[in-house]
């Protein structure tokens, strides 16, 4: 039973390592590991949370736990919003064994192997070169005031490689990047370092873009970004419940075409993997857009209580914060054309390459992100190269203008942030043909 | 600080050098949903970061458990031995540090009741627009102690406060957000609350705008955002002679508008204020741009013993578990003062993707928030979508003025400045 006063309270404590090595134009700028221990107690009172962000708790100490519930307590006491928790959905999902555990490796050997990455991307015409590697092995443990636990360890890690090359005093930037959760990443990873060189290079020979209203093809990798930003957080249950999204409201109605599924699944073993989300709760695949229609939205247990319409599992949280509804892996469901289909259907257009990343208000419905670069579309074959695209529109409009899906989906890895927390997520697509996508670029002709 | 002597001690037995940085702090927040309080939180914050240097080899490492200390100089000895041996002239001697900074202000007491009393505030500004509906915010209070020791006999300690508050808030599909913040017990909530509310009324009316170049007045929050994505990024030290700068050989050059001044002011009354750097080299002001000439970049020890330039006291730290690295204390944009609203422009109150611009180049493509046409000195006619598209180290070399006025947005302390003719897809 709880302390009086006390619906209901959960811990969750996060030990990690973190370790980072940067090798700069070919000099180590540092490499290390730092260790964290930190835990966040919730309290719900007799309305709403008081919680408490607290380093090197230890939850089995009765008396150092008992004060923290009562110092929760206290804070709840001001809320005056009444938050009521739907029924948990229990279990655990098997974290992926990883193919070669980064925690066994010396710091040297990562050191190494990475060297040889940011050293491959010193091609002839390079001006500057950078890599970048990190790794965070987390120990998450979860208990709650019904005795519940749970708990979990997971190790991502990954490398970013970046090129700037010069002319003229023009200056261009190609980057790579691989996360994981399946194990050491960094082998034989010397031709995306080669990528990045070219890349940089074959941008100074590019133009800038001509913005305007234009059909769009997009990448993988941008359509990823694209369900992220357009469609992932406006389906965030916290958003939804405040009003501060437009898809609030919507479930059941056609906001794309019929090819149009949109997932978004931390059960899978991808790099926004989660065993077990940040209030215990089983992670499951929720598909947010079935078939062009809205059909659900992403919970914790407060969001789905308020709302229904999905499912538990969606709390996510760095060490020592509180949970938010979050994605993790998001995705487009693959449809049936082939990308040769996509460039004939398009025809006159721009092919839009990679993320620089992305942002939305999902109140207002806005959403922008940056390309690495594109190509132009002339009579359904690939053009001249050009860089310093974006899209940008109204989420509404823009999803009932997807035109094609293919038939082939990657998923690519990154950071997502919100409330002041990032977490690891990976987003994915197949090809996509949008019709009036709203391009931005500085060119004039 | 016994602590600290352990520490000290112990790493000279391993190393030449040995720095010490202590983060100790508390806070307070209390959040808003729907008008209503709905969560209050509270944290306490123990971090402790360790370098050792050895022969030109830096190490470093950091932990939030101080009986874990032990490990962590074991692993900044580690990761020390890994290191690129680099030209190193010493971490810094005592000196005499003749200022104190204006980070502290003891009447901010990390209280839920002050907190809660931020959000009352917010409400009762944000009800002279009645048609705005509440969304979220947050009003929040915190305190903290920094200590700095090193080998060298170095021991400094700051303590710090913040306030901070923020509001969103929705009109049909139009969004309205505003925030302070502040190290002083000075934020207005009620003006908070008064602004984000008139953005999403006033643009709920939005209409569509022709694509074509316009004026652009650029209010403080979004001008922060270009500086720090793109600006800052390129007058750091190590970015210049890493190769990665645009400005890395224009300096002495005028790069910019004569009239605009941009200078690190590690004493002005921002967020970031302070006597001495993250390193222990005493802060002073740093001049970047002078009527519109590059003056200066930014160096930490490091960059500046390698590259043989003098040390800037530009070393900061996001919090304890980073090693320092080159960046602002109190970026502020300054120059003559005028009247930049009288002929017609679109007023950009944020944007959106600024994250996204291309850091090497200046190239960025960003929405627009809360875009309002404004003349005669006033808002007009709000419009309801624009992407704005340039290159904003070329937007900067010929403007059309700096307004009166300045605001503390994160680590910066900017007006609004009104750049020509800028490219919009309406």
């Amino acid at each position: 039973m709880p302390p009086s006063g006390i619906r209901f309270f959960d811990v969750r404590r996060v030990r990690a390592v973190a370790t980072h090595v940067d090798i700069d134009n070919g000099v180590v700028e540092s490499a290390g590991s730092s260790f964290s221990d930190a835990s966040l107690v919730r309290v719900l009172g007799p309305l709403g949370w008081g919680m408490v962000s607290v380093n090197n708790l230890d939850p089995e100490s009765k008396g150092e736990l008992d004060r923290v519930l009562a110092e929760g307590l206290a804070l709840a006491r001001i809320t005056e919003d009444k938050v009521d928790l739907a029924e948990p959905p229990r279990g655990e999902r098997k974290v992926p064994v990883p193919g070669e555990d980064p925690r066994s490796l010396s710091l040297e050997e990562k050191t190494g192997v990475l060297a040889k990455i940011e050293k491959a991307a010193k091609v002839p015409g390079i001006a500057s070169t950078r890599a970048t590697y990190i790794e965070r092995a987390e120990e998450v443990f979860y208990t709650d005031s019904s005795g519940y636990e749970a708990g979990s360890a997971v190790t991502r890690c990954g490398f970013s490689v970046i090129a700037v090359a010069k002319r003229n005093g023009d200056a261009q930037m190609g980057r790579e990047s691989h996360h994981t959760i399946h194990g050491f990443n960094l082998r034989h990873q010397e031709p995306m370092g080669v990528k990045a060189g070219e890349t940089a290079l074959a941008l100074l020979d590019a133009g800038a873009a001509k913005g305007g209203k234009m059909r769009a093809v997009l990448d993988p990798e941008l359509a990823g970004v694209f369900a992220h930003e357009a469609v992932g957080h406006a389906s965030e249950g916290d958003l939804v419940k405040e009003g501060s999204s437009v898809l609030a409201g919507r479930i059941g109605e056609q906001i794309g075409p019929a090819i149009l599924t949109i997932v978004d699944d931390p059960g899978l073993p991808e790099f926004g993997f989660e065993p077990v989300d940040a209030e215990g709760c089983l992670t499951a695949r929720t598909e947010m857009v079935s078939r062009g229609r809205v059909n659900a939205y992403l919970h914790t247990r407060e969001t789905l209580a308020a709302l229904g319409n999905g499912m538990a599992g969606h709390g996510r949280a760095e060490a020592g914060e509180p949970p938010h509804v979050r994605m993790s892996n998001t995705f487009i469901e693959e449809g049936d054309a082939s990308v040769g289909e996509i460039f004939a259907e398009c025809r006159d257009g721009i092919l839009l390459v990679g993320s620089r990343g992305g942002q939305v208000d999902p109140g207002r419905g806005v959403f922008q992100f940056n390309a690495e670069y594109g190509y132009l579309i002339e009579k359904g074959e690939q053009g001249r190269m050009v860089r310093d695209v974006s899209l940008s529109g109204e989420i509404l409009s823009t999803l009932h203008g997807i035109l094609l899906c293919g038939n082939k989906r990657e998923m690519h890895q990154g950071f997502c942030g919100k409330g002041g927390q990032s977490v690891p997520v990976s987003d994915g697509s197949p090809h996509i043909l949008l019709s009036d996508a709203v391009v931005g670029g500085s060119g004039t002709d | 600080m016994e602590l600290i002597d352990q520490i000290l001690a112990a790493g000279g037995r391993s190393a030449q050098e040995v720095e010490v940085y202590l983060v100790e702090g508390t806070g307070v927040s209390a959040e808003l949903k729907r008008g209503m309080v709905a969560t209050a939180t509270g944290s306490r914050e123990w971090g402790l970061s360790i370098r050792t240097i050895d022969h030109g080899r830096i190490g470093a490492s950091a932990t939030s458990s101080p009986d874990r200390w032990e490990e962590c100089l074991q692993a900044a000895v580690a990761s020390m031995a890994l290191s690129t041996t680099q030209e190193w002239r010493g971490l810094p001697e005592p000196a005499e540090i003749r200022r104190s900074a204006p980070s502290f202000d003891e009447r901010v007491v990390p209280d839920p009741s002050v907190a809660q009393g931020f959000l009352k505030g917010m409400l009762e500004g944000a009800r002279k627009h009645p048609e705005a509906k509440i969304t979220s915010g947050s009003g929040s209070l915190g305190r903290s102690e920094v200590t700095i020791a090193n080998s060298h006999g170095i021991r400094y300690t700051a303590a710090r406060t913040e306030v901070g508050c923020s509001l969103e808030t929705i009109c049909g599909q139009s969004t309205g957000s505003e925030f302070a913040h502040s190290a002083f017990l000075e934020i207005d909530p009620a003006w908070v609350g008064e602004r984000a509310a008139f953005f999403a009324v006033h643009s709920a009316e939005g209409r569509p705008m022709e694509t074509g170049p316009c004026d652009i007045l650029l209010s403080p929050v979004a001008l922060a955002q270009f500086l720090g994505n793109i600006l800052v990024p390129a007058l750091s030290g190590r970015t210049v002679h890493a190769g990665r700068s645009r400005l890395a050989p224009l300096l002495g050059q005028k790069c910019f508008d004569g009239r605009i001044d941009l200078l690190d002011d590690p004493f002005a009354r921002g967020l970031g204020a302070t006597a001495w750097d993250a390193e222990g080299v005493p802060a002073a002001r740093l001049d970047f741009v002078k009527a519109g000439v590059l003056s200066s970049f930014a160096y930490d020890l490091k960059a500046a013993y390698r590259y043989g330039a003098k040390p800037t006291g530009s070393a900061v730290r996001g919090g304890f578990s980073g090693s320092p690295a080159i960046g602002v204390h109190e970026l502020v944009l300054d120059g003559p003062r005028e009247a930049i609203a009288s002929d017609r422009a679109l007023y950009v109150h944020d944007v959106v993707g600024a994250h996204t611009a291309n850091p090497v180049s200046g190239d960025f493509s960003v929405e627009c928030q809360n875009p309002i046409w404004v003349e005669g000195g006033g808002f007009q006619e709000p419009v309801r979508k624009a992407m704005l598209s340039g290159n904003f180290f070329d937007a900067l070399r010929e403007i059309g003025g700096i307004a009166a006025g300045s605001r503390i947005v994160g680590n910066a302390i900017l007006p609004c400045i009104r750049l020509n003719n800028m490219q919009v897809i309406g």
